[in-house]
């Protein structure tokens, strides 16, 4: 009896983390604004949607803002009027060749459907110092109820960071391209559950997004004037990804000190997990306005920033740990996103 | 003189010889010499077992209508006629002993009183005094002490000393890991808690899992929650006063106890037999294990240890003057899965005289020092650093006492202190140049205050008690302090200029008079009507973004940007105890008014902050309600029930229309908890067997809910508008626990087998609830429950 008694004490599990129904009440459909202009090729997007209220995914969505007037303007007279996607709606894009002036400042004005017009505040555009060096370190991440972890590779750069102002950094990793390795020979009928190999094809390219739960941001409080190293990305390994070989570009922006607000309210909430030592819920404040009505709350944030980057090619052996590989008993071309052929720009 | 000594030493022994036969038979106390009145006669009541001196043990002259209290070391002092009397021994958990005695000299008396083991209907809950609550004309003063705690079911295997007092009227806490305490409407850094005297600053071990204070070395304490004596300052709600128990001068003995999450000693005896006496008590945890089969991944990888140690020695070097020592430490450390670790430690030291001038004067001084501080290790190998904080302070302060006569006595007396706060150290630790030294601005302050209070009865029916209380604060360089451009907000932006201030200058003074009164008005004497008022200052602010004390708070002082919290608070009460004591009932109104609690702008960046006031906003605050109390002292079942309504609320209003939080209306502080009910029973069950249970009813305390779900850079983001306007489900839970007391052969083998049971029926009570995204689901509210499933623990006490 002791003993059993004390085998219970042991196995406690004691604090939990579960959904929890709650009723929101309905808010308003605020127009919130995702809007990033640099000094790099373009083109650059401005994102338009309208906010949903909190709940189920099903009733309430965020939906796009479509056939808006969208321009920037920049403090020297040029208006550049962007063309919302096609396949994107509610993505509008700057011209092909578009890119932001160090020095200049923007905004960005809207006028929806309806004839509503809201305007940005101007922002500068700052230079942004190179990435000298990319380091990989493989994470592990526990997962509750698992005994295997998730893991992925975390991106830490290099950056020399200048001494004589205070910057503020915002990192974005672009769509990765990885190799896609396939077994058609391993095929299977669904209809007649027989194997069915295919000749074709093996090994593909992967052109995929890596979405991340948080964001990478940095301000050189801390290291102001010195060489040093910052994670600045995180790609997951999925078992697909890290077969062979994957590309990825790190992009690195110098925002304004007001945008760095904006984003690290963004990434606090993002990083809230419930736990006792979390900051109590922070109003995220933006940079747009609505010019009908100034006590409209406009949600997002637009940002001009100068921008640099760097495009590093990660070997599965870079990695010291791996998610089992997942087998595809397939052509290799019916994977969503897999091309047979390479970006013309591969070279790892 | 010799002669005297002789006679004395020769009554010593016959009184306590006399007590050990037969206690019915009339003892004659004193030399005949004839003297008809004025009869001194002094005494001491011990443990029987321990020989330790019972402190606070009442002695009751039932035919002069007279009571005693015992002091720090057991004595007490009685003034008779020649007369018989049948003079009453009584301390709670203790069998009372009737002594009849017949006064014919001045003489000494040694009581030994034996720790009752559950005797049937004779276990008084608490209170050392049964018509304390009526007859005194303190409002809101609670005194606990450890044998009614005992009586408590056991929060994670022991007696927890803040867990304790939240169960009380107008007492509460935040959630199920949180050590500070609300006491009506104030937030947790408002309360004074201090050790023997010295300002502990972190209460609480495993992030507040764990009170920290070692319930076996612990006297007593007392929680001013209304009227605080003049004699208390430096905070604006509550005083915590916590008094370590003093060793036994004769004889050495001891506690020990064992629970499956951790285990404490201690060790009480004379150093010098007679004189000196000493008692040690160490406390640990091994707490590891639970950690590891907690179902978080990230808390199952941690790691956590903590301790505290405690040292009193106390020297009652005669019977006028008293020297007492206390050391006390508590230590935590806490490795998450993520290299981080931190680590936290109080330390304090207090060591205070008490001197008897005469029968009226009597004279106290304390000094004493404490240090928190704690640690943040980032050891991740990518830009590793170490962060260092601590607080210091430094101070003293004496009391004169004068009684004037039974019914009439003064307390005059001063406080000094000096502050040093290191709100923040960066160190870079790794082999690579690439994170800079960071230092926050050193903080440094002094504080004094003076005081004076009368208290006095007219006639059975009026007692009153007034007191005035003058505090001032310094704020010290050496600084470097901004200044901002007038008519905006605070910010990096609007600072216009920096002031250099040298070592020791004065940046800053405030100061206020805090008067304190209260007025009773017995309607007979089973009850009473009181009421009170009174004022307090504190010149310190917990920074603070949770709405618990969490170990990396940084404390701040007052100063250019941000003034004294103040506090202003009005009480009303009537008392009632019915059936000889056996019940006692009391209502209590309050109404608090609060100055300069501090707000937090949204976002706000606490940690490494050098120019924090342009992230913290001042706020009004108020605070009101109604608390119901009824409390069963004696019989087989015992035990209370406390209800309370209180509202907490704060209001921000600023220049700057932007910077107001929920427009500029009243909004619920993060602790507002409207109902608020207790229960708790004990009932014995047997002599060795005792039963006791926990009731806990709240609302649920003020979240806020996201008025829109939005979508930036692929997050989705809730938007928060106004603050604090929705709830957490109410709070419910119920607590059980069985002691069973174990007859052994020797003192070894007696022992106390306590199982307890926490959160019976495994309510998943909200700490939190809070909205985003777990894996593979879409954005939701979700819910933290830190007690999701009943927790059993087993404990083991003996004392030798």
């Amino acid at each position: 009896m002791v003993k059993k008694l004390i085998y219970i004490l042991l196995l406690l599990p004691m604090a939990c983390i579960d959904p929890y129904q709650v009723n929101v009440p309905g808010g308003p459909q605020l127009l919130t604004v995702d809007g990033l202009i640099h000094s790099g090729p373009g083109p650059h997007a401005v994102t338009i949607s309208q906010s949903a209220t909190y709940g189920s995914i099903f009733e309430r969505l965020i939906r796009p803002v479509r056939g808006a007037i969208v321009v920037i303007r920049d403090n020297e007279g040029n208006v550049i009027l962007l063309e919302e996607g096609l396949e994107t709606r509610g993505s509008y894009f700057t011209p092909v060749g578009f890119q932001a002036k160090i020095g200049n400042s923007y905004t960005l004005q809207i006028q929806t459907a309806e004839g509503k017009v809201y305007t940005s505040l101007p922002e500068r555009v700052e230079s942004a110092p190179q990435i000298e060096n990319i380091e990989l370190k493989t994470v592990k991440i526990p997962v509750k109820g698992e005994t295997n972890p998730r893991s992925g590779v975390q991106l830490i750069s290099e950056i020399n960071d200048p001494a004589d102002q205070k910057n503020f950094y915002f990192w974005r990793l672009s769509p990765v391209v990885h190799v896609l390795e396939a077994r058609p020979d391993l095929h299977f009928d669904q209809r007649t559950l027989t194997p069915a190999p295919k000749a074709c094809c093996y090994t593909c390219f992967k052109t995929e997004a890596v979405g991340n739960q948080s964001l990478f941001i940095a301000q050189d409080d801390s290291f102001n004037g010195l060489k040093t190293r910052i994670p600045t990305g995180f790609i997951e390994d999925n078992g697909i990804r890290f077969v062979n070989k994957l590309r990825v570009d790190v992009n690195q922006y110098a925002v304004s000190k007001e945008a760095y607000r904006f984003l690290r309210l963004v990434k606090q909430q993002a990083e809230i997990n419930g736990s006792i030592f979390d900051p109590p819920p922070a109003t995220i404040r933006g940079n747009m306005v609505s010019l009908d009505d100034p006590e409209e709350v406009v949600l997002g944030y637009f940002i001009a920033a100068g921008a640099s980057k760097k495009r590093i090619y990660i070997d599965k052996s870079d990695l010291t740990f791996r998610q089992n590989t997942v087998i595809i008993p397939d052509d290799c071309r019916a994977v969503d996103g897999a091309k047979l052929f390479p970006p013309a720009d591969w070279n790892p | 003189m010799k002669k005297i000594l002789v006679i004395l030493i020769f009554f010593i022994g016959q009184a306590s010889w006399a007590q050990t036969t037969s206690p019915s038979k009339r003892e004659v106390i004193g030399r005949d010499i004839g003297q008809l009145k004025g009869i001194k006669i002094s005494g001491r009541i011990m443990d029987e077992i321990t020989g330790e001196g019972l402190v606070g043990a009442t002695v009751t002259v039932p035919e002069l209508d007279l009571t005693r209290v015992t002091d720090k070391n057991g004595g007490f002092e009685l003034l008779l006629d020649r007369a018989e009397y049948t003079i009453q021994f009584r301390y709670v958990g203790y069998e009372t002993i009737d002594y009849p005695i017949t006064a014919v000299g001045d003489g000494r008396m040694t009581i030994r009183l034996i720790q009752e083991d559950f005797q049937l209907d004779d276990v008084v809950i608490f209170g050392r005094d049964p018509e304390k609550n009526i007859r005194s004309t303190d409002m809101g003063a609670i005194t606990l002490s450890m044998n009614t705690m005992r009586e408590l079911p056991p929060f994670m295997g022991e007696i927890d000393i803040v867990r304790s007092l939240a169960t009380l009227p107008g007492v509460s806490q935040v959630g199920e890991a949180s050590s500070g305490l609300n006491v009506r409407g104030g937030g947790v850094d408002q309360n004074l808690i201090q050790f023997a005297g010295a300002p502990i600053y972190n209460p609480s071990h495993m992030f507040g899992l764990f009170t920290a204070f070692n319930a076996d070395v612990v006297n007593d304490v007392t929680l001013y929650k209304a009227v605080v004596p003049a004699k208390y300052g430096g905070r604006s709600s509550a005083i915590l006063d916590i008094l370590p128990k003093a060793g036994s001068v004769s004889k050495w003995g001891g506690d020990l106890m064992l629970s499956n999450y951790s285990g404490k000693i201690s060790l009480n005896g004379p150093l010098i037999k007679d004189k000196v006496s000493i008692l040690g008590g160490f406390r640990i945890s091994y707490i590891n294990w639970l950690l590891q089969s907690l179902s978080n991944p990230t808390v199952r990888n941690s790691q956590a240890n903590f301790y505290d140690g405690n040292l009193v020695i106390s020297a009652p070097i005669s019977n006028k003057n008293e020297f007492t020592y206390s050391y006390y430490t508590s230590y935590d450390d806490f490795a998450f899965a993520s290299d981080t670790t931190i680590s936290w430690r109080n330390t304090a030291h207090s060591l205070q005289w008490k001197s008897k001038l005469s029968s009226k004067l009597s004279f106290e001084a304390l000094g004493y020092y404490t240090l928190y501080d704690y640690g943040i290790f980032n050891l991740s190998g990518i830009s590793d650093f170490e962060i260092n904080s601590e607080i210091q302070d430094l101070g003293g302060k004496f009391f004169l006492g004068y009684n004037f006569s039974e019914t009439s006595k003064i307390v005059f007396g001063g406080e000094y202190k000096q502050v040093n706060i290191q709100p923040g150290e960066l160190v870079p630790k790794g082999t690579q140049e690439d994170i800079l030294f960071k230092k926050v601005q050193n903080e440094a302050g002094r504080e004094a205050g003076i005081h004076f209070q009368h208290d006095f009865e007219l006639g059975e029916k009026f007692g009153f008690a007034y007191g005035l209380r003058y505090d001032t604060y310094q704020y010290l360089g050496s600084r470097v302090v901004r200044q901002y451009a007038e008519n905006e907000p605070l910010s990096d932006g609007s600072s216009i200029g920096e002031t250099s201030y040298k070592d020791g200058e004065v940046i800053q003074t405030y100061g206020g008079l805090g008067p304190r009164a209260s007025f009773r008005y017995s309607l007979s004497k089973a009850s009473s009507i009181k009421l009170g008022y009174n004022k307090m200052y504190q010149f310190i602010h917990l920074i603070s973004n949770t709405a618990t004390i969490a170990p990396s708070d940084v404390w701040k002082l007052s100063d250019n940007f941000l003034g004294p919290q103040i506090a202003d608070q009005y009480s009303l009460g009537f008392y009632n105890n019915f059936k000889g004591n056996i019940f006692e009932t009391s209502i209590e109104v309050y109404y608090k008014d609060l100055q300069n609690v501090v707000e937090y702008k949204d976002g706000a960046t606490l940690i490494m902050q050098n120019h924090i006031e342009t992230e913290l906003i001042p706020a009004e605050g108020q605070a009101y309600g109604v608390e119901l109390y009824v409390k069963k002292n004696l019989g087989r079942l015992t035990g209370w029930a406390s209800y309370t309504y209180s509202r907490s609320l704060r209001r921000v209003i600023t220049p700057y229309e932007e910077e107001n939080i929920n427009d500029g209306e009243w909004y619920a502080s993060n602790f507002d908890k409207p109902h608020d009910l207790t229960l708790i029973g004990n009932y014995k069950v047997s002599t060795n067997t005792s039963i006791s249970a926990t009731f806990a009813y709240s609302t649920g305390r003020p979240v806020t809910f996201p008025e829109a779900k939005f979508e930036y850079s692929g997050i989705n983001l809730a938007y928060f508008d106004s603050r604090n306007q929705q709830r957490l489900p109410d709070f419910h839970r119920l607590d059980f626990a069985v002691n069973f007391k174990f007859k052994g052969q020797g003192r070894f083998f007696d022992g106390n087998w306590t199982f307890s049971l926490l959160n019976v029926y495994g309510r998943r009570n909200s700490y939190s609830i809070y909205f985003g995204e777990s894996d593979g689901s879409p954005p939701q509210a979700l819910r933290l429950a830190i007690l999701g499933v009943p927790l059993p623990s087993l404990s083991y006490a003996i004392k030798f």
